[in-house]
């Protein structure tokens, strides 16, 4: 019997579901569910660096870069994105200290977010088969740059439904419409209730989205009252149509639907009221500076939501990373855009508890190459880059992996991204083999034939 | 490295093997390669093993290359070896690569084979056998049959114990098939006409008005579209529009409106353009537009692997073919043989090769193919004229370019003096005659240079003005010196760039016949105050004052070249039409592919059919060209045991919410067996019968009681048939996406009935942020769903909210959810808030009584008068809302509010 038979059959004998059974009912797509074990993470936080940041200039300090300095590339050049042949080697434009007791190195780039750095998991060895940024992007979101597959929030609510109804379970703020645009969050096969609600994009400014961050989210006309008026009719209606219509949950459910829908719309815009925090907050995320106002939106919003117990959020900073020229200039305006926001998101975590249970990831879709392109810039590098974990069961002030010596490849204990998504989904509670969907007479996963948890990392 | 190879003996050897070698195949390979495991067949823990090698050959051949790291596949994954550990590798191999103890070498493991014996259960599997046109089975209850399908669905149900539902009443059924067959409620004039005729045929009557509406092909197109994966641009990574998808979306809409036959519909979308023109001579238009079905599928322009992406193309292809007609999962024998359906990675390739020797692209390059629906002479007189016409423009501007650079060129130099002055007249308020008096500038640059500086709009502001506006004061001439030096080396590499061209360009216009290199356009996200202060702002020109930089002779040159300009303007030949489709391409000798990797390639993969599906009928080889005609015919054959079968499914399902096989695009083992095995060979049978008519389809299943049943639910049906596999009674279903948005503009009479065409502007894609991405709204457009056009990479959120599905794969079948952000649609959008006010505004000025307004509500929303407790119930709704909120609200806010009521309700959006 399937489940709806199921639940009919259940309906038939019990009358209408009530309103918290429809949030476990096996018809809700969102109902809570058990991963496979005990999680160490509860939810996500993807910080997205959109157009690739240079790991060579930020947490993967390389000697030889400097005094191989103008130096011909010592190795035959991987596929590139790039149509003129390399330039020579070119070496960091920061320079890198160590922090924290770990004494893990962050260049200069990042001064703020260096102070953090006892709690976040460096891994300098990711792996990626995308050198253009939309088969890159698609390969770090969803597994695939060549097929249409679930995005790995999808799949996460797919996995654990969600603990809030009032919100979806499944945010992103300011995607980027590029380089897959929504196939980036979108639940392609699994059932849509999985797709990520996307809050703007990339090009709106924070001042554009939070009006009506959500659509359809808020009723223009009507005060509360009058639309409660209004919807009573309306269940009456469906509730005399539904007697009429015996043995069929489906009606019943959607009139659960309307009821989490009026909910929805008076609980969830007080989750995107940023500005009702303390100014003493806001500070923290760099909200009272110019430069750091929007990003730092971004993050503190992620917070209120991981709060909030949305599954999944993530952050775009914008494509603003893709320096193939003046490396110096645009990598330093980004990075001071994102470091005081990022730093204060990890401190504000950690101080509320938050940061246990919570995993975040600061990651672009690939690094950038240790040769220079046209003298003051650098090409993408999906062969050995940098991203960071914090928080949620990994190690902290832990480094993991490396790239040889000029940064080119990962040698040593490759993450691959679909290592990378096997461990996400460890964290979360899931064998990556066993979260599985059946799609066209075959089991869909994640990591599709591949993926090994880095067990290193685990705390 | 060769004196070391050379002076090994034999024992020296094994010692070198054991102290270097079989470490490194231990610690770093034998997890995987072992005799166990034996990943890609390579078994690296014995003499034996080795010598056999793996799927990819020998293992000493390619033992250097993998660990090495510069090919694609690169060994260990879990990092490179150390430099020493691959010199030792190295030495081994060149040494002769002996493993002590191997005794001769063994065969090496057979590679894939083009065939394999099926078994018994394969060969028997049914969706591979035969059609057989089975006797209509007897029933004992002869009365309920009406069409032969009854007989199936009754003897089933009978032999069950079943009873069939009790038929559904007149105007539920008219809902019901109105909304199936053109996906819009029917109007209140068919609901009146249908109520009146008592004659016995008044629903066959209504059955031949609907097939015959323009709109069944708009509604049944939508649903082939679905199978179609169709979309206006290539998704993935770029986005770019296919600009005439169009056209085969309006073939497909045209080809149901016409019955056109269903096995030359799949003919034409595989192989139109090889077929003959309706009239002997022309061009066949229809066909060439029919393959918009090979080529408007998702893909990755932007992949620098070139090979990797054709090849992605061609399996989504094979991928779209076989789904979509065949019902079969092909594309999972991409790197193996399938792992649940006798499928072989010969037969994938075999079907590859049909499309590798298809030609997608315009060139080598990632230029998607548009082909013209024009003879050859006519269209190349088009572009040959338009090339013209882009020589001249350019000429223009290039004349132009260089006397606005002389002009830049003079002010360049005083750049940051231009900063510093205008910072005097906006922060210092200063006058802007004056400064300039003073400094020497030109005031009307300085004005422009005020403008640009001054701003007071955050949100506007451009953020490379940020350091400017930080700038301490004392700091501030380090600062404007600091942007000019900027400015002044993006303009040195601007410069070089346009010299360039302009050299390359001017060549090319001496000797008439080269077509101009395309023009350097200087992307803003490279330097945005270079962009701003170069083409928008303070030092730009703007038409007008063009004229003023130009001496006289060049202003009379230009005159001239802006008259021929308008001449050939003037006499341009008409647009000719183009269409996104398929031709044929140049000879590829395709191989299978080992494990999907075209760096590995394996035996010849002639073009072929998958062998299981071709063992009843062999078909001839097929000896040149891409072999898509041949799989045209062979898949358009009445003896094909699946097109048939597939296609009758999927009008089934169109009915009845389900296929006979619930799983419309896989007939293979995971996907469902037949609830009506010989139903579904009867329909198929008759569908070839009858000519390959859809049309005759419908009409055999509506017309039979076993649609016409009530989708009342009883209780015993519970218990005996709880999924409704017998079809005890009709399945209650959501209405689509298209039918909610076309059925409410329908409602409240605003929809816009014009059939065709495009609405989406431009060719190419857009800048990554740009909000021109995003597709357009459905709610702002009036025409039906069908012809809203979509942007893969970024579908409409009502789409997304609804199940549309995402375009880019094959979907027979759209999963249907019911979430809350649906129910907020329905409380809170303008489309839902626009439509009801419409309704509204309608009833309340055509109908006097309140009583003949809700009962017009009722038709126009639910299509049916509502029972006396609902005209109580409506009616004390309008009163007591204006009563309770008389303050604010009216009598029409009270009625908009009803309207809205009715549109949300679930009677609305399940269809009974």
């Amino acid at each position: 019997m399937s489940r709806r038979a199921a639940l009919r059959a259940a309906a038939c004998g019990f009358g209408y579901l009530g309103l918290s059974d429809l949030l476990h009912a096996a018809d809700n797509p969102l109902s809570v569910k058990q991963p496979h074990f005990a999680p160490k993470a509860k939810r996500v936080i993807f910080l997205f660096m959109h157009g690739g940041p240079s790991s060579i200039d930020t947490f993967d300090p390389k000697p030889k870069l400097y005094t191989d300095n103008g130096k011909p590339l010592p190795i035959k050049r991987p596929l590139a994105f790039a149509g003129e042949p390399p330039g020579p080697l070119m070496k960091p434009m920061w320079d890198f200290n160590q922090h924290g007791k770990s004494g893990i190195p962050v260049s200069t780039l990042f001064p703020t977010v260096a102070t953090c750095v006892d709690d976040l998991c460096v891994v300098r060895s990711m792996v990626g088969e995308g050198v253009d940024h939309g088969a890159a992007l698609l390969q770090t979101f969803t597994g695939s740059s060549t097929f249409v597959r679930p995005s790995m929030g999808a799949w996460t609510l797919y996995g654990l439904g969600t603990e809030n109804n009032n919100l979806p379970g499944f945010i992103t703020i300011k995607p980027a419409l590029s380089h897959g645009g929504s196939k980036n969050w979108g639940s392609a096969f699994l059932p849509g209730a999985y797709q990520g609600t996307a809050i703007g994009n990339a090009g709106l400014k924070v001042d554009d989205v939070k009006g009506e961050p959500i659509e359809y989210l808020l009723q223009k006309g009507f005060t509360g009252e009058e639309q409660r008026y209004e919807l009573d009719m309306l269940q009456n209606m469906n509730r005399r149509q539904a007697s009429l219509r015996k043995n069929d949950p489906q009606l019943e459910a959607r009139i659960q639907t309307f009821e989490l829908a009026f909910r929805m719309q008076m609980e969830a815009p007080e989750a995107f009221q940023v500005e009702k925090e303390s100014e003493e907050t806001k500070k923290l995320y760099g909200m009272d500076e110019d430069v750091t106002r929007d990003f730092g939106w971004q993050c503190l919003l992620a917070r209120r939501l991981a709060e909030r117990g949305v599954r999944y959020i993530q952050c775009t900073h914008s494509y603003k990373w893709d320096q193939h020229s003046d490396l110096f200039v645009k990598h330093s305006q980004n990075a001071k855009e994102v470091d005081k926001p990022i730093a204060g998101l990890l401190k504000d975590l950690k101080a509320k508890g938050l940061l246990k249970d919570t995993l975040v990831i600061w990651a672009g879709e690939f690094g950038r190459t240790p040769v220079s392109q046209g003298g003051n810039g650098r090409d993408h590098n999906p062969y050995g880059y940098t991203t960071w974990m914090a928080g949620g069961g990994v190690k902290a002030g832990f480094v993991y992996g490396a790239t040889d010596e000029i940064g080119y490849h990962a040698v040593e204990d490759r993450m691959h991204i679909h290592d990378f998504h096997a461990t996400v989904l460890h964290l979360l509670g899931f064998d990556h083999k066993r979260l599985t969907y059946r799609y066209s007479g075959r089991d869909f996963r994640l990591t599709d034939v591949a993926g090994v948890v880095a067990e290193k990392i685990l705390s | 490295m060769m004196l070391a190879a050379q002076a090994f003996a034999q024992d020296q050897k094994d010692e070198f093997f054991e102290k270097k070698i079989r470490p490194i195949f231990a610690t770093s390979c034998a997890g995987c390669h072992n005799a166990k495991l034996k990943v890609a067949g390579l078994d690296l823990t014995s003499a034996e093993g080795f010598a056999r090698g793996g799927q990819s050959g020998p293992a000493a051949s390619k033992l250097l290359g993998v660990t090495s790291y510069d090919e694609t596949l690169k060994m260990p994954p879990t990092g490179k070896l150390k430099d020493e550990q691959l010199a030792d590798l190295r030495t081994w191999v060149q040494s002769g690569a002996t493993w002590p103890g191997a005794t001769a070498t063994t065969q090496a493991e057979p590679r894939p084979k083009n065939s394999r014996e099926f078994t018994d259960a394969e060969k028997k599997f049914w969706a591979f056998q035969p059609v057989q046109k089975p006797a209509v089975p007897a029933t004992k209850d002869r009365s309920w049959i009406r069409t032969p399908v009854d007989n199936f669905i009754l003897a089933k149900l009978e032999e069950k114990g079943l009873r069939p539902a009790a038929p559904a009443d007149k105007l539920t059924l008219l809902r019901r098939v109105t909304f199936d067959l053109t996906g819009l409620p029917p109007t209140e004039e068919e609901v009146k006409s249908f109520i009146a005729d008592h004659s016995p045929k008044a629903y066959e009557k209504v059955i031949d008005r609907l097939l015959a509406s323009p709109r069944y092909g708009e509604q049944w197109g939508r649903h082939w579209l679905d199978v179609a994966r169709y979309a206006d641009s290539t998704g993935n990574d770029e986005d770019h529009r296919y600009p005439y998808a169009w056209r085969y979306r309006d073939y497909v809409i045209e080809a149901f409106n016409n019955d056109l036959p269903y096995d030359q519909f799949v003919r034409e979308q595989i192989a139109g353009d090889l077929l003959p023109a309706a009239h002997q001579g022309e061009l066949n238009r229809r066909g060439i537009v029919a393959t918009g079905f090979l080529a408007l599928g998702a893909k990755a322009l932007a992949q620098k692997d070139r090979t990797k992406m054709f090849y992605d193309v061609y399996d989504e292809q094979v991928d779209v073919v076989s789904r979509a007609m065949m019902g079969v999962t092909l594309a999972c024998a991409r790197c193996h043989d399938h792992k649940f359906d006798p499928l072989l990675t010969k037969d994938y390739y075999s079907m590859i090769a049909i499309f590798a020797n298809t030609r997608d692209f315009a060139s080598k390059g990632s230029k998607l193919l548009f082909r013209p629906l024009v003879p050859k002479e006519d269209y190349e007189r088009y572009t040959q004229h338009q090339e013209m016409v882009n020589r001249k423009t350019l000429e223009i501007e290039d004349i132009t370019d260089e006397q606005v650079d002389k002009y830049t060129s003079s002010l360049v130099p005083h750049l940051a003096e231009y900063m510093l002055a205008a910072r005097r007249v906006y922060a210092d308020n200063a006058d802007t005659a004056v400064v300039a008096k003073e400094t020497g500038l030109r005031e009307d640059v300085l004005k422009r240079w005020v403008k640009y500086l001054k701003t007071n709009d955050k949100a506007a502001a451009d953020p490379s003005l940020d350091e400017w506006r930080a700038a301490a004061p004392e700091k501030l001439a380090d600062v404007a010196k600091a942007y000019q030096q900027r400015y002044e080396a993006e303009r040195v590499d601007w410069t070089k760039k346009m010299d360039k061209w302009r050299a390359r360009f001017r060549k090319m216009t001496a000797e008439k016949n080269m077509p101009p290199p395309p023009k350097p356009k200087f992307e803003m996200e490279k330097d945005p105050f270079f962009f701003a202060v170069t083409f928008r702002g303070p030092f730009s020109v703007g038409k007008a004052d063009r004229d003023k930089l130009m001496p006289e002779e060049t202003k009379t040159r230009l005159a001239q070249l802006q008259t021929e300009l308008k001449t050939l303007k003037d006499t341009m030949p008409p647009e000719p039409d183009m269409a996104c489709a398929v031709e044929e391409g140049d000879p590829v000798d395709q191989k299978v592919f080992i494990r999907g990797d075209y760096n590995s390639p394996g035996p010849d993969a002639p073009k072929a059919f998958p062998l299981i599906m071709t063992r009843y009928d062999q078909p001839p080889a097929i000896e040149k060209g891409s072999g898509r005609l041949e799989l045209a015919q062979w898949l358009s054959k009445p003896e094909n045991p699946l097109t048939a079968r597939v296609m009758v499914n999927r009008i089934w399902q169109g009915h009845f919410g389900d296929g006979i096989v619930r799983t419309p695009d896989n007939f293979g083992k995971m996907g469902e067996r037949p609830t009506h095995p010989e139903l579904l060979d009867f329909l198929a049978s008759s569908f070839v019968e009858s000519g390959w008519s859809v049309k005759s389809m419908h009409r055999m299943i509506v017309l039979s009681n076993a649609y016409q049943m009530s989708s009342d639910i009883p209780d015993d049906t519970m218990q005996n048939d709880p999924d409704n596999k017998l079809l005890s009674h009709f399945a209650r279903r959501r209405l689509t996406v298209e039918e909610i948005r076309d059925g409410l503009l329908a409602a409240d009479g605003t929809l816009d009935l014009t059939m065709g065409g495009t609405l989406q502007k431009g060719f190419g894609t857009d800048s990554e942020n740009s909000n021109d991405r995003l597709s357009l709204r459905p709610e702002d457009i009036p025409r039906r769903m069908v012809y809203v056009p979509l942007r893969r990479a970024n579908l409409p959120t009502l789409l997304n909210l609804f199940d549309f599905g995402d375009a880019t794969t094959v979907a027979g079948k759209r999963p249907l959810t019911t979430i809350a952000p649906q129910a907020l649609f329905m409380m809170n959008s303008d489309f839902i808030t626009a439509r009801s006010k419409n309704l509204a505004t309608q009833v309340m000025k055509d109908s006097p009584g309140a009583s003949a307004r809700l009962r017009r509500l009722y038709l126009k929303v639910l299509n049916r008068e509502p029972a006396p407790d609902e005209l109580d119930a409506g009616l004390s709704y309008v009163t007591n809302f204006e009563k309770k909120f008389a303050a604010k609200r009216t009598q029409s806010d009270a009625w908009f509010s009803l309207c809205r009521i009715l549109i949300a309700s679930n009677e609305f959006i399940y269809l009974d």
